[in-house]
């Protein structure tokens, strides 16, 4: 408490100080990470019942390439990742909404894995140069992995947007998915993202990433003559805030299903 | 949806070897599926992949030389020749 009877904000940050330290940071890679996970669980459930055989192989592979990330973001923040990944109550958990979504119809898991990867392929540049280093060893080998998944995505997405079944199909998902795609872009509470900003952990601020993505996302959908509306239509319909801890209906589901083997057996090693 | 053949090199001395085939729309989501089908696990440091209808493909008949029996010399007649040679002077 000041004087004034208030309590006192930290808001300098000390120059020297290990950037990890920065108020916010770790929040923000674990939220990062339960992004992943949850993305990966989510295509991981296509294995073997996806459109076409490639298709199944190429979904559970990025589904495989998003847990390896959750792991490596998991890894920056302690040793027990089975702890971290699994082990936490529902409102320990930062994912956007979005992850969350079973998208058991493919052209919903194919609109969100091309917001989500064009998402991730804009702040994983923006940490990159992290002044936290091995966060940024992180970021600069998910960009590699993420142009593959890129391509899938704005190869199979650009390709259905040229016929008439692909833009009745896939445009009114877009309606549907893109505003809560913007949740990618909220920061943890708490986090403010200007010290990290100013701390040299990310390059730019969230907004400015959230900007930089749906310019991504505009461009890629203009020749089907489509704008995006990123606004949520009725936030009282869909509250969000994922990053503040609120879980949306379909976590419980995902995360039971996670941690299917550890609750049968608690010591279970891969 | 076009066939497509796929070709990977290990590190090192390795020749390309075809590794197996998958279906795609086009040129570019071959290349993706191609990576997910069959690089997923570095099985190789460079993939070569070719639409099968740009394949240049021989006409079987002419691969067939089983009855060509000059084709498959075993040595056995350059041995029993020595063999003659050798024995001669005793």
């Amino acid at each position: 408490m000041n004087d004034m009877g208030e309590p006192e904000r930290v808001t300098a940050i000390e120059p020297t100080g290990d950037p990890a330290d920065v108020p916010g940071a770790r929040d923000l890679v674990l939220a990062l990470a339960d992004d992943e996970l949850c993305i990966g669980q989510n295509l991981g459930w296509w294995i073997a019942v996806g459109p076409f055989l490639e298709e199944d192989l190429a979904l559970t592979s990025i589904s495989q390439d998003e847990l390896g990330h959750a792991r490596a973001l998991y890894g920056l923040l302690g040793d027990d990742i089975d702890a971290m990944a699994y082990g936490r109550e529902p409102y320990e958990y930062l994912c956007a909404h979005i992850t969350e979504l079973p998208c058991h119809d493919w052209a919903e898991t194919l609109v969100r894995h091309f917001l989500y990867d064009t998402a991730e392929s804009v702040r994983w540049g923006a940490l990159a140069d992290s002044s936290w280093e091995s966060l940024g060893a992180v970021a600069r080998r998910a960009l590699a992995e993420e142009r593959s998944h890129l391509r899938h995505a704005t190869g199979l997405l650009d390709r259905l947007l040229r016929t008439d079944a692909g833009i009745a199909h896939l445009l009114p998902l877009f309606d549907q998915l893109a505003p809560m795609a913007c949740g990618l872009f909220d920061a943890p509470s708490g986090c403010s993202d200007e010290a990290l900003v100013a701390a040299g952990v990310m390059a730019c601020e969230l907004g400015n990433q959230r900007a930089q993505w749906q310019d991504i996302v505009g461009e890629a959908l203009a020749p089907a003559g489509y704008q995006p509306q990123w606004a949520v239509a009725d936030p009282e319909a869909a509250p969000l805030g994922g990053r503040a801890g609120r879980r949306s209906p379909h976590f419980a589901a995902l995360h039971a299903e996670m941690v299917e083997v550890l609750s049968i057996d608690p010591s279970a090693r891969w | 949806m076009k066939t497509y053949e796929v070709f990977l090199k290990r590190a090192g001395k390795d020749p390309f070897a075809h590794v197996g085939a998958l279906e795609a729309p086009d040129d570019d989501l071959a290349l993706s599926f191609a990576r997910d089908c069959y690089a997923r696990r570095s099985e190789g440091e460079q993939m070569w992949v070719v639409a099968r209808e740009d394949l240049l493909v021989a006409d079987p008949t002419e691969l067939q030389m089983a009855d060509r029996a000059h084709r498959h010399n075993d040595g056995t007649f350059l041995r029993d020749l020595r063999q003659v040679g050798n024995a001669e002077p005793a």
